[in-house]
């Protein structure tokens, strides 16, 4: 895999832009790593950074986590508790259908699964934290640790391996010395929204992008099918993977075709596929027919609403293969609540934008559903269709983003949180060519910045503003970022119109976020319009997000060659 | 050269916001007593401060600690009044917990400032040796134990202390050096075990001539004497002018505590408490007489003070004859040639000595040791192999001061992130010693080191599995014991260390 074509362009011999090549740090990270620049090998600063993240995050979950004393429905927390209690405790075929209105399974098996797992563990140390029912709402604090350090201990099996290997990949792909790839894989661990949302907020959200991070990974190995398993396995364990799986696609089609007609290597992705998703609910399958040949209904209680009676208008019940099809699709059922609305909540998207100037409310369902529909797909093709034509490995991380940012922007039922999907390739972004120098790292501090700031109404609601203003302002700090710093724009062999342009618009942004929080803080909303900061939150969001899917797009024609760039216009397709 | 990085602020700015986050953590007891303080100062007449029985926790730091908190009270006043009411007992509003342990990370800026004089102060071709040694005091997990988690103002005291320390470098600056040391002594009257060393030091190389020892500087004198008279007057004049100067002597000195703290700090004691231990199994065969009442009241390290079963007992009188005695003999060679390294190197001795053979220490005190130290640590190999079994020790003896299992992955990741981190560039940075090594120092160090993994491991983890809550005391003894080993080994190993260079 390193080894480099002849054909391969020569490699500049003093290449200004590279940063390690510079006398004194150009922003504190940099600093932060100088020392091991010449001397501390490889294998003494991984573990030393890998301990300042784990320690970072830990101390992030000391605070409180959402739905802390609230009741009655508290929050995620309880929600990912709760289906720890119920999978311990239930037999496989109720999973799906227990008690719907308390926090009901909604996630692929997969995160039932690691549930299941997480359960059993907790229920040796203290068995009344999943206790059947009485255990709903659970404070103890005792079970706040052990909550949190299955966040982190999930997160250090699956996403920083992960990410540590997409690193050296993908900056051994462009030339980028060992040193500079530790600077971007601090800045990658340290994303503030990232910790704020797993380790305060409290979710798994970084077991799924870990294994999307391992398929994109694999995909540089050129390893298709462990590309496609992985993929399976994002999409087993958070359905949120699907923002990404156009991408996934169009690059394992477009090197079955674009690069060289490969039927066996198609056929072989395509058998993968089936498999892994064949074994992702063999289990749940297996239980469903164990549990009816035991006589164990899987709704005991009231007949729920669901998917059951459709199916029972195409199979008949009395089928031996009837459980299965009633389980798999009330399992499809609960994962996809089409039934819900165009946006849950306040979100930095399109619609919500759009919603404060026409009122979305007084139009058709149906006829929002296919607006949602016609405009993700605008907004997805192109990027998809360059990634087809030409799938470079390079191009990887800005497809991502750019179709992750397109579902973001304009597809049905979205929450804030979302954001962290397309910010996840975007950040990866910083082990590439150029990475840490001022474009890329001013653009990818402004769309991490921003989406922490459109999560901020999410966590003040919970008091959690003191570690939204740490790990932001750390992260801004560290990489040179406004407010701490206004040179990153500046950094770059660019022409001085793009530098003040860039600089310009996102120093506008800027000004505009730190203004939003003094008046969010100071200023009462006026009486009649109780979100008007919010909904002010949610436009500056939506029209920033929408600078980031261009410049991802931008990025993209860039790194295949679509758009030339002086003197780089040739580069062998590999 | 041009300046090193990570710069001291650039540290301080990241790990102020890992303290920032660490708010919700545990907090001993202290945080109350810094509470109560507040409110003493703040709503109580001068007079009352050092009578005042509210709380249990009642003042007994010297007086410009006092005015400190008096200080600080005006501006927690405003952040919630009801932290400085004297009758609120155990009150912790997240504005005073926000309010103190914000004040402990602003108030110990004082400490990278005279940090940066430190390095500032270093000759050029070892300025990088110090920008490490500097870091490395800044980051200290003794400091974000005792002062982040479990709450106290040490990182400012040290800070004064340093200052101190470093204003000792030049000839020109001596007289503050001890001006500032005297106000330290105001602060905090554990410092008083240093203060041998400034006495021995300022006395010879400020107030007699540097040719002849017989030849007195009066003008030196003079200056001293009043600077230092002018500062205690300032401290303890107010109380002196009320009469309470024995009251506030019996708030400052407290001599009935036992000879043990309820954990034994790893000194000379904690060894003497361990073969006495295992001398109660061994007394019946060698014909030892034991004291029974002894055997029923020994509270096994966990709680209370210590009684001996077979060794004879230990008297204030015997810590305090030990202790003078080896603060004595270091003392003896910086009297003779009082350079600022004699003079480091005799300041962190006393502090050995204070800590190894003192009445009821408290493992805190380590940092007495560990911080002067720092300052040398980097001199050359020989001084560096007796530092490194004392940071080892010296950390790990802190861990049973956070027991709860939410700090527990905080003390134990950092401490470990810290000794991997200083353990390896402090290697790198320290030059080569004239002198051949005297004895199988470094051995002995790594090897002690090496010993540190598995007890970890053992005490936090192991110990649980196993056991689970049977025989307690086991994993805190061997703390006790492995630590209290490492410290009196890089003890002696300093000792040969500051006699042949």
């Amino acid at each position: 895999m390193p080894a480099v074509s002849p054909a391969h362009k020569p490699r500049r011999k003093a290449n200004k832009g590279d940063i390690d090549k510079l006398r004194a740090p150009a922003f504190p990270l940099a600093a932060f790593l100088w020392p091991a620049r010449t001397s501390l090998s490889q294998w003494e600063v991984l573990p030393l950074v890998l301990m300042v993240v784990g320690l970072f995050r830990w101390a992030a979950g000391l605070w409180g986590y959402s739905g802390f004393q609230r009741p009655p429905m508290f929050g995620d927390y309880e929600a990912q508790r709760h289906w720890m209690e119920l999978t311990t405790h239930l037999p496989i075929s109720q999973w799906y259908f227990h008690d719907l209105e308390w926090w009901g399974l909604d996630y692929p098996p997969l995160t039932a699964y690691h549930s299941w797992v997480l359960g059993k563990i907790g229920s040796v140390i203290n068995p009344d934290w999943f206790a059947l029912v009485s255990s709903r709402g659970s404070h103890d604090p005792m079970l706040k640790i052990f909550m949190r350090a299955t966040v982190i201990v999930s997160e250090y099996l699956v996403f920083i391996p992960a990410v540590t290997v997409f690193v050296r990949r993908f900056s051994r792909l462009s030339d980028i010395s060992i040193w500079t790839s530790n600077l971007a894989l601090v800045a990658i661990l340290m994303q503030p929204s990232l910790i704020l949302i797993d380790h305060v907020h409290f979710q798994y959200n970084t077991v799924m992008l870990g294994f999307v991070v391992a398929s994109m990974s694999s995909m540089l190995a050129e390893r298709y099918m462990w590309a496609a398993v992985l993929f399976v396995a994002a999409l087993g364990f958070k359905q949120m993977a699907l923002y990404y799986a156009f991408s996934v696609f169009s690059y394992l089609l477009g090197r079955c075709i674009t690069t060289g007609i490969n039927p066996t290597r198609l056929i072989g992705i395509a058998l993968v596929t089936i498999v892994s998703f064949g074994v992702l609910v063999l289990p749940l399958a297996l239980g469903a027919l164990y549990d009816k040949q035991r006589g164990i209904d899987p709704s005991p209680e009231l007949k729920v609403q669901g998917a059951t009676p459709l199916i029972a208008n195409y199979i008949s019940p009395d089928h031996f293969y009837y459980p299965i099809f009633e389980q798999l699709g009330q399992m499809v059922h609960r994962v996809f609540p089409f039934a819900r609305g165009l946006f849950e909540d306040k979100v930095a998207n399109f619609w919500c934008a759009l919603n404060t100037v026409i009122k979305l409310r007084n139009y058709p369902v149906h006829l929002l559903q296919k607006a949602a529909l016609v405009a993700t797909l605008a907004s997805i093709l192109p990027p998809n269709i360059i990634l087809f034509l030409r799938p470079r490995k390079s191009a990887l991380p800005p497809a991502f983003a750019a179709t992750a940012w397109g579902f973001f922007l304009f597809s049905w039922q979205v929450h804030e949180k979302s954001v962290l999907l397309p910010l996840m390739p975007m950040t990866l972004l910083l082990a590439g060519k150029h990475g840490m120098s001022g474009e890329v790292r001013a653009w990818v501090g402004f769309a991490n910045l921003l989406g922490a700031w459109t999560m901020f109404p999410l966590l003040h609601r919970v008091d959690l503003r003191v570690p939204y203003a740490v790990f932001t302002l750390l992260w801004a700090y560290l990489l040179g970022l406004p407010p701490t710093s206004w040179s990153a724009p500046f950094q770059e062999g660019q022409s001085q119109v793009v530098q003040w342009g860039t600089a310009l618009l996102q120093g506008t942004f800027y000004a505009t976020m730190a203004a939003w929080h003094v008046v969010e803080a100071f200023v009462e909303p006026p009486p009649g319009k109780p979100d008007l900061w919010v909904v002010a939150n949610v436009g500056v969001g939506a029209a920033g997000f929408f600078l980031c899917y261009l410049w991802c797009i931008w990025r993209l024609l860039r790194e295949t060659g679509f758009l030339s760039t002086g003197a780089k216009a040739k580069t062998k397709t590999q | 050269m041009a300046e090193s990085y990570p710069t001291l602020t650039q540290c301080a700015l990241v790990a102020a916001a890992f303290k920032v986050l660490l708010f919700p953590a545990y907090k001993s007891t202290d945080f109350e007593v810094h509470r109560n303080w507040l409110a003493i100062t703040n709503s109580l007449p001068l007079s009352q401060w050092y009578h005042d029985k509210t709380s249990e926790w009642t003042l007994d730091y010297p007086p410009f600690f006092a005015y400190f908190e008096w200080l600080l009270a005006h501006v927690a006043r405003l952040v919630d009044p009801a932290m400085v009411r004297v009758y609120n007992l155990g009150y912790d509003s997240w504005e005073t917990v926000y309010f103190q342990r914000f004040s402990v990370i602003i108030t110990e800026l004082l400490l990278v400032y005279a940090l940066q004089m430190f390095v500032d102060s270093s000759p050029l071709q070892s300025k990088r040796a110090a920008q490490v040694a500097a870091l490395s005091v800044f980051l200290s997990p003794g400091l974000l134990i005792i002062d982040h988690i479990h709450f106290q103002y040490n990182g400012f005291m040290y800070g004064i202390l340093v200052a101190s320390l470093v204003l000792a470098r030049y000839k020109s600056t001596l007289l503050q050096s001890g001006l500032v040391f005297g106000a330290l002594l105001c602060f905090k009257h554990i410092y008083l075990y240093l203060a041998p060393a400034y006495f021995v030091f300022l006395l010879r190389a400020y107030c007699l001539s540097a040719r002849s020892v017989f030849r007195i500087k009066l003008l030196n004198c003079v200056k001293l004497g009043l600077g230092l008279g002018g500062i205690f007057a300032a401290a303890f004049a107010p109380f002196a002018l009320m009469g309470q100067i024995p009251q506030l002597l019996s708030r400052l000195f407290p001599f009935s505590r036992g000879l043990c703290h309820a954990y034994w700090a790893p000194n000379v004691w904690a060894l003497y408490s361990l073969a006495d231990r295992v001398l109660i199994h061994f007394a019946p065969k060698l014909g030892l007489p034991l004291k029974t009442e002894a055997l029923n009241s020994v509270t096994r390290g966990l709680v209370g003070d210590t009684a001996f079963a077979v060794l004879p007992e230990v008297t204030p009188r015997v810590c305090f004859a030990l202790t003078l005695l080896f603060q004595i003999l270091p003392l003896i060679k910086l009297f003779r040639r009082p350079t600022w390294d004699n003079f480091i190197g005799a300041v962190t001795l006393c502090g050995y000595a204070s800590f190894l053979f003192g009445w009821h220490v408290h493992e805190k005190a380590i940092l007495l040791v560990i911080i002067p130290f720092s300052l040398i640590a980097l001199r050359d190999r020989r001084h560096l192999g007796a530092f490194r079994p004392l940071i080892v020790a010296g950390y790990i003896s802190l861990f049973p001061l956070l027991f709860t299992p939410a700090e527990f992955p905080i003390k134990t990741i950092y401490t470990v992130f810290w000794l991997v981190l200083f353990l390896i560039s402090l290697d790198r940075m320290a030059p080569a010693s004239n002198q051949p090594r005297v004895f199988l120092l470094d051995r002995f160090s790594t090897l002690y080191i090496a010993v540190s993994i598995p007890l970890i491991a053992y005490t936090s983890l192991f110990h649980q599995v196993i056991f689970g809550k049977r025989l307690e005391f086991l994993p805190l003894m061997f703390t006790s014991s492995y630590t209290a080993i490492g410290v009196v080994g890089s003890w002696v190993g300093y000792m040969v260390v500051y006699y042949t260079c």
